[in-house]
């Protein structure tokens, strides 16, 4: 369809002011916190989930695709408008529609931010448990569409285990509603399988998520280690000691470095790693837990473990580790991160091997990771004007998936499949495999209307 | 000549079971009526029982039924049979028993693969016994009897899904045959993935009809220091239902918080305690370390002297583990003495528990019925279980009446209400499932696309899927 036709129809469904088109806009919406750059026909801003169904029946009978988009956070090209078409930005849809405690559940609109959700439930006591990152500005759309993870996934579990329900749109703007605030409704799980399907399946206007009361205790540890294998180990034994604390994170030197020198978080310059350990629930025992998690670090050669004394030490070790993405942008202009998620125990193992990656192609890594679910975001810095470079981040990459996928784990924990890592999905998966969530693509999206060219690599039927 | 003679007197229906044989060996294939009448689904009996012993075996079934419009009905221990709409057809019985293995017990990475056929009971002794002990934390009805893959495949559940959640909550990979033959793997063993679409959340819960599972993965706890039971009784629901709201508000973090109505305490196999005064119990699990144990049972018992508790028992070690069994598999305690049970399951929001086991168990009275109601009152699910007699034919408009009472009450309050069990003349004349809902549309497009030729357990999924 004409491009000037379709911004025409679009401004008289949600307003001229709500739709972008300029050369500016284009651009900014052709990328993401990927490397990848794709270019919309439009941008199309609604206010109200009746506005969004316009927007697609009148995309899917004029055979223009459509991609949505919340703050474009997502590191796997998911919100790269790759085939053109109308991008969705849900900025106007942030509302919290509902905090119902009683029933311990919020209803929330696509583009409230993770943190605006819980500095609301902050009043009443009450937690949403995920925490991505970038939950300052991570929107419950963008939560819903990856399946976003967090430090206190480990405990928690992410996203999907937090999502009960929504409010859908289909790709020929149908409304249906899956889930609800009451459990266990009959038939297919439809929340589940939308939650992480990037976009591809449908496009959520509401969603209804589970809360719960704050814990009434925390204990945040942090350990300072001589050596990343070390470190590495700890994580393995707590986790094998029969310990599942509230996150298990880790940091390796480059990325301290980093953080001390832009966020000054409190870790030494010269540790080759750190592990943040937090314990949360009910008080009582909880210093005995604490104990045991400090002998096994000690078992494991830790340098120094000591407890935060208040919570603003606490709140300062969890910026270092929050803003450690945005504290490694500034070594390099660029960074990719790889999501690479392997069975606990082969962590150190397999952290050796990402290192050797790094050495063969010349390329620096900084690791930060999730290490109590064994998820690895090492980030390989480079310079993305140099052409030669950025060739060897991309063999790079994959490599580390590979061993990854090798190593009895998967390419992605928590980034998404997105443009980057379609090849990558036959490391993990078979043909087969990806033909049955092809059917499920087709009994969700006939005609390819939502997020075209993304998740499912093409394989023979 | 034995042979010889053995192949001409083979009925006709045999025939195309040929190929059944060829694919798992004479010895796995039952055709004798006799024992086939066991296997019967609301009066409809299967042509052949086929007991494979291998996913590529279920794989070849599957093909060819698939090719030749044959219906299968899977089946584990035949603990749930009676769930789910009067099937359309039943040709062939495919059932799990052979797949008994674990396939990769890994507690040092809490993760344990299993075949479907394995019953939870034998994962969870083999669990047990490594280093200081894990368990898989589900503890669903038939404590002994039902298999992983029944499970999962009806998503059953029990009181500490509370503090567990339930089966979606911690699979993290499957292993099914799609009904076009093909070994479809999802998920993997590490605890975070989203590498493609979650597939295993598509399997959970579908009762069979858009895969065989024949494998699956699970996340492991370690078992926890101490575990307890503290049970309060009531003389008034509204007593129970303001304990039960006070602790769901409070930073206390029981394992399961369940309110039983007078039968349902008596009809228990296991004493507990209840004076005569007393209509109501509350019962809550607590798992954890010691000293959060003994903090929350008194802490607990504080709360419910303001809501009137009439009487406070504590359950330890082996009193808490046979409480437990006992709340478990409630429901077959109740079908050895009323065959003709009917068994319900209602959803709905969490603060309504107490009004909505009030209000059910007077619906219950007025029509003159004895009723046993289980509600797990932190998340909104209740069990009622009509005790029918052999009477039941000519009361057979009350009973409907009563279904259609409680689903109105759960819909109501934002769910609804299933029937888990009934005589079939009842299932007969209900929608076992309850109303539709707007997304159906896609329920049916999937088994369009998984099941074209529509071989798998026809007619017992939501919607007639």
């Amino acid at each position: 369809m004409e491009r000037e036709k379709l911004i025409e129809e679009m401004a008289k469904m949600v307003g001229k002011e709500n739709v972008l088109s300029s050369e500016t806009d284009l651009l900014l919406y052709g990328y993401d916190a990927s490397l990848f750059r794709g270019r919309p026909d439009c941008i199309v801003l609604p206010g109200s989930t009746e506005e969004v169904s316009k927007i697609v029946r009148f995309a899917h009978e004029t055979g223009v695709h459509v991609v949505g988009r919340g703050s474009g956070t997502n590191l796997s090209g998911g919100t790269i408008p790759t085939k053109g078409g109308i991008v969705i930005h849900f900025s106007r849809m942030n509302k919290i529609l509902e905090i119902d405690i009683e029933n311990q559940r919020a209803v929330v609109e696509p583009a409230v931010f993770t943190l605006a959700l819980k500095n609301a439930l902050a009043r009443y006591g009450y937690v949403y448990q995920p925490d991505p990152a970038s939950e300052k500005v991570s929107t419950f759309g963008g939560n819903f569409g990856e399946n976003s993870g967090g430090p206190h996934c480990l405990k928690y579990g992410v996203t999907t285990n937090h999502i009960l329900g929504a409010e859908v749109v289909l790709y020929n703007g149908e409304v249906i509603q899956v889930g609800g605030k009451a459990l266990d409704n009959p038939g297919y799980d439809l929340t589940g399988i939308l939650v992480g399907s990037e976009g591809t399946l449908g496009i959520a206007t509401k969603l209804i998520l589970r809360i719960m009361p704050k814990p009434e205790a925390v204990k945040t540890m942090l350990a300072i280690y001589n050596s990343l294998e070390d470190a590495g180990k700890t994580v393995s034994a707590i986790i094998g000691d029969g310990i599942v604390p509230a996150t298990l994170e880790m940091l390796d030197k480059l990325t301290i470095k980093a953080v001390e020198e832009s966020i000054h978080a409190g870790f030494p310059l010269d540790a080759e790693a750190v592990l943040i350990i937090e314990l949360d629930g009910l008080k009582d025992g909880m210093e005995r837990l604490a104990e045991r998690i400090m002998e096994i670090c000690r078992k494991n050669n830790v340098r120094e473990v000591k407890a935060a004394k208040n919570e603003a030490e606490r709140t300062q070790l969890w910026a270092g580790r929050k803003g450690a993405f945005g504290a490694v942008a500034r070594l390099r202009p660029n960074y990719l991160v790889c999501d690479g998620t392997v069975p606990r125990t082969k962590l150190p193992e397999v952290l050796t091997k990402v290192m050797e990656v790094g050495k063969k192609y010349d390329l620096s890594i900084a690791n930060v990771f999730h290490a109590g679910d064994g998820n690895l975001h090492p980030l390989i810095l480079f310079d993305e004007r140099n052409e030669m470079e950025l060739k060897k981040v991309h063999l790079a990459g994959s490599e580390i998936m590979k061993l990854c996928a090798d190593a009895g784990g998967t390419i992605s924990g928590e980034h998404g499949i997105g443009t980057e890592k379609k090849k990558e999905m036959l490391f993990v998966f078979t043909p087969r495999d990806v033909n049955a969530m092809k059917k499920v693509k087709r009994a969700f999206d006939p005609e390819d209307v939502y997020n075209p060219g993304k998740v499912l690599p093409e394989v023979e039927a | 000549m034995h042979k010889l003679r053995s192949v001409r007197d083979m009925p006709k229906l045999d025939k195309p079971f040929v190929s059944l044989r060829e694919i798992v060996g004479e010895a796995y294939v039952t055709q004798d009526p006799d024992k086939l009448r066991a296997y019967a689904i609301d009066g409809k009996k299967p042509k052949a029982v086929v007991t494979p012993g291998t996913t590529d075996e279920i794989s070849k079934i599957v093909a060819y039924a698939n090719q030749e419009h044959r219906a299968i009905v899977p089946r584990g221990n035949g603990t749930k049979m009676e769930m789910g709409g009067i099937p359309k057809k039943v040709d062939i019985v495919l059932s799990t028993g052979r797949l008994n293995r674990i396939k990769d017990r890994d507690c040092e990475n809490l993760t344990l693969s299993a075949e479907s056929g394995l019953t939870l009971g034998e994962a969870q002794r083999d669990l047990m016994k490594v280093g200081k002990g894990y368990f898989l934390p589900l503890d669903p009805p038939f404590t002994d009897n039902a298999t992983l893959g029944g499970i999962v495949a009806t998503n059953s559940s029990g009181p500490r899904r509370l503090l567990y959640g339930t089966a979606r909550d911690m699979i993290i990979g499957a292993k099914a045959v799609f009904p076009n033959g093909d070994v479809v793997v999802s998920g993997g063993k590490t605890v975070k993935n989203v590498s493609g679409y979650d597939m295993c959340k598509l399997l959970i819960g579908s009762y069979g009809t858009l895969g065989i599972l024949c494998e699956m993965t699970f996340k492991l706890l370690p078992l926890p220091e101490k575990e307890a039971t503290l049970g309060l009784s009531f003389a008034e629901i509204e007593d129970a239902d303001g304990f039960v709201r006070e602790l769901r508000g409070s930073p206390l973090i029981p394992s399961s918080i369940e309110i039983l109505n007078g039968i349902a305490v008596q009809k228990m196999r296991y004493p507990i305690f209840m004076p005569p005064n007393g209509n109501y119990l509350v019962v809550v699990g607590l798992d954890g370390v010691p000293e959060s144990i003994d903090r929350q049972v008194s802490e607990m018992s504080e709360i419910g002297k303001k809501h009137g508790t009439l009487e406070a028992v504590t359950l330890n070690s082996e009193k808490h583990r046979a409480f437990w069994v006992a709340f478990r598999d409630f429901s077959s305690g109740l079908t050895e003495e009323y065959p003709n049970v009917i068994s319900m399951k209602s959803n709905f929001l969490i603060s309504k528990c107490g009004e909505i086991l009030g209000s059910c168990e007077k619906s219950a009275q007025g029509l003159g019925m004895d009723c046993a109601f289980l509600s797990h009152a932190g998340n909104g699910i209740m069990y009622s279980y009509v005790l029918a007699g052999k009477n039941f034919r000519s009361k057979a408009d009350s009973f409907v009446a009563l279904i259609e009472k409680l689903t109105a009450e759960a819909v109501k309050h934002g769910g609804g209400l299933v029937v888990e069990s009934s005589p079939l003349s009842i299932k007969k004349k209900v929608d076992v499932w309850g109303q539709s809902r707007s997304d159906c549309v896609i329920a049916r497009r999937l088994k369009e696309q998984i099941d074209p030729a529509g071989i798998l357990n026809v007619g017992r999924f939501v919607g007639g899927i």
